[in-house]
């Protein structure tokens, strides 16, 4: 009795913050995507709350915007992921490896760009990215070289840079932390049936972290599909970003430009249902390699 | 009687309190007191004119960022909350969607006959949806061609009539100087090529089968968007954001020899540029075949549904519009050229307005007799902001040479329609 009281009251928190600001919010998209404030005709007459159906996400799913915008992110998915992953457990071998010297420096210099806010770090890459205020662009210039970060097919590699810039060191963290788990015997073992640094290094301490491979492939996976922040700076100054690049800045635009609410929080189901549908997608491809 | 120290004192202390204190609306003992949210330049030399002009009235004044800016955000906001102000600067392209989400609410009753005799019936056509009224328009700005007099004597140029004069005169500039451009082609300028599609003749939006009919891509869009797409490629225009630092260069370099774009920017122009003092004149904006033209900017007063003293706020909206007062306090701020809607304002409006700028010319008398030619039958749409944007996201890519003009036309036609389908509107699609 006793027990089950200190267990009501120490998940109470969780359960709480979880109703309040996750199903709550949910469930009140949801409520939203379902009605809309109509007005019959040419729509000037006086509103009612009408119940519509799949009215607004036939909408959204019509829109060649948003489904332009669940491309690009699909894109920056592909870029950016396998990027993120590689490099992190590269940077994790290299360092658990000892081939580094000054190892917690490294690890530090690494690191410290996770701990910039999102939106700092998007105003400091905007600042090197502007044509005229940007010392990197000037620079290449003297050496005759013509490059733009913001135009039409380089704007999403740029994006892809600083989310790298920002997360690498992190995930590179939890990769270490991983390595650091794994038995010495075995890495011995490997040694004395002739296996190089490089050879171990592959084939055995990246097998043995899978399961941090398979988080850390799930965190970036949810994360990059919310993408917002870096575009929407961006966004100030280049006309390459438009005010529907993402669909998080879809719902944004539908919510707050087009005082669509309807429209928006349809959006915002369909990206929930799209981040679920891969996040499972992943978590069964991985397990089913595993078994 | 004479005040004492101490009275004196009181009342220094007590003033400033008193002005801090949040506004209260008064019975009959005091006067009637009225919000007014506006982007506008010069706003509050006019409140203060209106105030001081009598003392039944008393209008607060709060300047707001321009629309896309945030004015239209922060004014949609603020009427989800129930606290919009009586009355709200809305420019002409967004009176369909304030009306359609009740943020403006229907002036059909306040707005008097004598009201109506004042303005221009084109201006008050386009804020009338339904036989409603919704806003009352304070200025129409037909789209002129503003030009350096003094290059084109340089040169030897005449002022173009028509588009096809217009267009040799973009090559006679490049050969003179290969540096120089006649125009700009506006990247972020979906409503300079609304002005001119308009002026051809065409309708994007329209509402007399009593459903939304949206053809974006009608035959004379077709036909302008071919004829800026032609210049573009053979690069006879500039073709960035005006919007832009590149674009003040241009224009303060010389690079760039004429400019198109509504009356209220030959203030502007004078305010951004006194160096050019003299090198500009006005003329109107070449033709097609018959003596029309489009309007580009323009804004009106709307009185929001949160007003409790609609009447009073009607009142302070007919004077804006249509008092000398208004349009004097106004031009004074030395910002605005506005063409009013009240033609009895255009003397005030001439006398008003510097001369030097333009060479003496006087600019009002030429305002008149375009804004007479603004062509009859355009209405805007529903979600004027966001369809413009997604525009421009293409006219963006156009100018880089992704994609032409009339392909972003039809994308910005393709993501306006589940828009208005999720607002409920009856839709309809004309020939793509």
């Amino acid at each position: 009795m006793k027990g089950k009281l200190a267990c009501a009251v120490l998940l109470a928190p969780f359960f709480l913050l979880l109703v309040t600001v996750f199903l709550v919010p949910v469930g009140t998209a949801v409520w939203l995507s379902f009605f809309g404030a109509d007005q019959p005709g040419l729509g000037f007459g006086p509103e009612r709350t009408v119940f519509v159906g799949l009215r607004s996400y036939v909408a959204v799913l019509s829109d060649p915007t948003f489904l332009g915008s669940l491309l690009t992110v699909v894109l920056y998915c592909l870029i950016y992921i396998p990027l993120m992953v590689v490099g992190a457990l590269t940077l994790a071998l290299l360092l658990d490896s000892g081939v580094a010297k000054l190892r917690s420096w490294a690890q530090m210099g690494l690191y410290l760009p996770h701990a910039v806010p999102g939106i700092i770090a998007a105003l400091i890459w905007l600042y090197l990215y502007t044509p005229g205020i940007s010392p990197i662009i000037d620079l290449f210039a003297k050496a005759d070289i013509r490059i733009s970060f913001l135009g039409v097919d380089t704007v999403l590699p740029s994006i892809v840079n600083i989310a790298l810039w920002s997360n690498l060191g992190y995930n590179m963290v939890i990769f270490y932390a991983a390595l650091q788990a794994v038995p010495r015997e075995v890495l011995e073992a490997s040694v004395v049936d002739g296996a190089g640094p490089v050879k171990q290094a592959i084939r055995i301490k990246a097998p043995l972290v899978r399961a941090a491979i398979v988080t850390v492939t799930m965190f970036t996976l949810i994360w990059a599909l919310q993408l917002f922040t870096e575009p929407v700076l961006l966004s100030q100054s280049t006309p390459m970003i438009s005010t529907r690049f993402s669909p998080s800045m879809y719902i944004y635009d539908a919510a707050f430009t087009r005082n669509n609410y309807g429209l928006a929080a349809a959006a915002s189901v369909i990206l929930l249902a799209f981040t679920i549908a891969l996040s499972y997608g992943v978590t069964r491809w991985t397990n089913r390699k595993a078994a | 009687m004479r005040l004492s120290r101490r009275t004196l004192l009181a009342a220094g202390l007590t003033a400033p309190l008193a002005a801090c204190s949040t506004p209260q609306r008064r019975g009959a003992g005091g006067p009637v007191e009225i919000t007014f949210w506006s982007a506008l330049r010069g706003s509050q030399q006019v409140v203060d004119a209106f105030n001081s002009s009598q003392s039944r009235i008393r209008v607060i004044f709060q300047q707001i960022p321009s629309g896309l800016q945030g004015g239209y955000a922060k004014l949609s906001n603020a009427a989800r909350a129930g606290n919009a102000p009586d009355v709200a600067t809305i420019e002409y392209p967004q009176v369909p969607g304030f009306a359609i989400d009740g943020v403006a609410r229907d002036i059909t009753d306040l707005v008097t006959d004598r009201l109506k005799q004042k303005l221009l019936p084109q201006a008050l056509k386009l804020t009338t949806f339904d036989n409603r009224v919704f806003s009352v328009p304070l200025d129409i700005e037909p789209m002129v061609l503003h030009y350096r007099a003094d290059l084109f004597d340089q040169y030897g140029l005449r002022v173009p009539r028509t588009w096809d004069e217009f267009a040799e005169l973009a090559k006679t500039v490049r050969d003179k100087d290969s540096a120089k451009r006649l125009v700009l082609f506006p990247t972020d300028g979906a409503m300079q090529f609304a002005c001119f599609a308009w002026q051809a003749g065409a309708k994007w939006f329209d509402t007399a089968g009593g459903t939304w009919r949206v053809t974006m891509t009608d035959e004379p869009t077709r036909k302008v968007a071919a004829y800026w797409q032609r210049l573009i490629d053979d690069d006879l225009v500039f073709r960035n954001a005006v919007e832009s630092r590149q674009s003040d260069a241009q224009i303060g370099q010389g690079l760039v020899v004429t400019r198109l774009t509504g009356a209220w920017d030959a203030g502007a122009q004078m305010r951004a540029r006194p160096g050019q003092k003299g090198k500009w004149r006005i003329a109107p904006m070449p033709v097609w075949d018959e003596p029309a033209v489009g309007t580009h900017g323009g804004s009106t007063f709307a009185i929001t549904k949160d007003s409790a003293q609609p009447e009073a706020a009607m009142e302070f909206i007919e004077w804006q519009v249509s008092d000398p007062a208004a349009l004097t306090a106004r031009l004074k701020s030395g910002t605005s050229s506005q063409y009013p809607v009240a033609p009895g304002l255009v003397e005030t409006g001439s006398k008003a307005f510097p001369r030097e700028y333009y060479g003496g010319q006087d600019v009002y008398q030429l305002f008149k007799q375009e804004a007479d030619k603004v062509r009859d039958g355009w209405v805007w749409g529903p979600r004027m902001s966001a369809t413009q944007r997604v525009m421009q996201d293409g006219f963006a890519k156009a100018g880089a040479g992704r994609t032409t003009l009339i392909e972003a036309v039809r994308e910005a036609q393709n993501g306006t329609m589940p828009d208005l389908k999720a607002l409920g509107l009856s839709t309809e699609e004309g020939e793509r």
